[in-house]
């Protein structure tokens, strides 16, 4: 998957209902409170503008073993939010890919070690499976998959990671555009109490107090 | 469901594991072919690691300014960068 304009327009859509979702349940907590809301809105946002994919039902079901982000999951996925609870007790699933991981590394490493000296073909399946068994952890439901699924999950997941962290930029950049207008426009409402001053002084003296009176002639004092 | 996976060619892996080389910073500079599988998942681990810390410290930030914001123009902000992409 290619990080398409769309995909960053649904992430972004996505995330603002999010933030806004906990604007409202929250109202003004901790900062870590309002971080932490931040980053589920995030999280959320990407597995929901991405689809159904390996990872991002991983993603779901470890952020939904959170308890204070269950009525979170709820309001923004509805009915969707209770399937991915089965995935976790799918333990089932581990004997038998362990073979093909195991068959799938061995292929890996042999594929890639014949260019280079034939002794390190051992090695470098022990230290390719160790690796891998990181990567499954780095990738939600991870362990659950062959080591096919893992590499193309990966760069699916690796893909959306990094749209998602573009786009949290691209905000942060016009939300503090946005703050440094504010704050430069705060300046001017001085100015325009100091133009009132200037006004009501001006009525106050007696040459603007005729010119009023003769502009309106109904005007009692 | 794996039979049809031990049946993956060797064609779709290299497209894989070709396509994971590109996308990682490190290895688009390299040349092709000389990358190991052990070195391939090391820098594909570090480069998840170091998204998702970019994510957490982006989370921080946000929320730190949108504190200083009221929550109303902060969120007009985001959907005005809406409409406007």
């Amino acid at each position: 998957m290619q990080a398409t304009k769309s995909f960053e327009q649904a992430f972004l859509k996505q995330m603002l209902l999010g933030i806004q979702l906990s604007a409202v349940s929250h109202g003004s907590g901790s900062l870590q409170e309002r971080k932490s809301a931040i980053k589920l809105s995030a999280d959320v946002a990407m597995a929901v503008a991405r689809g159904s994919k390996k990872w991002t039902r991983g993603l779901i079901a470890s952020l939904s073993k959170e308890e204070h982000n269950r009525s979170f999951l709820q309001f923004v996925l509805g009915k969707e939010f209770e399937r991915p609870a089965k995935i976790c007790h799918s333990s089932w699933k581990i004997p038998r890919s362990k073979n093909i991981v195991r068959r799938s590394l061995r292929f890996l490493s042999k594929r890639k070690s014949n260019i280079r000296a034939p002794n390190s073909s051992v090695l470098a399946g022990t230290l390719v499976e160790k690796r891998t068994q990181v990567l499954k952890r780095l990738v939600p439901g991870g362990q659950s998959m062959d080591a096919f699924s893992l590499l193309d999950e990966t760069l699916d997941y690796a893909t959306c990671l990094r749209a998602q962290v573009d786009v949290m930029q691209k905000l942060m950049t016009t939300l503090e555009a946005s703050k440094h207008r504010a704050d430069s426009d705060a300046q001017r409402p001085k100015e325009k109490f100091h133009l009132l001053a200037m006004v009501g002084s001006w009525y106050s003296t007696r040459k603007g107090l005729r010119k009023r009176l003769s502009k309106r002639p109904k005007l009692t004092l | 469901m794996s039979n049809r996976r031990s049946r993956v060619s060797e064609e779709e892996i290299n497209r894989l594991v070709s396509k994971l080389q590109s996308l990682l910073p490190e290895t688009r500079q390299r040349g092709a072919g000389r990358a190991s599988a052990a070195k391939l998942l090391k820098e594909t681990c570090n480069y998840i690691r170091s998204l998702n810390r970019d994510v957490d410290d982006l989370s921080d930030r946000l929320s730190a300014i949108m504190a200083t914001m009221d929550s109303s123009s902060a969120e007009a902000e985001m959907v005005r960068s809406l409409l406007r992409s």
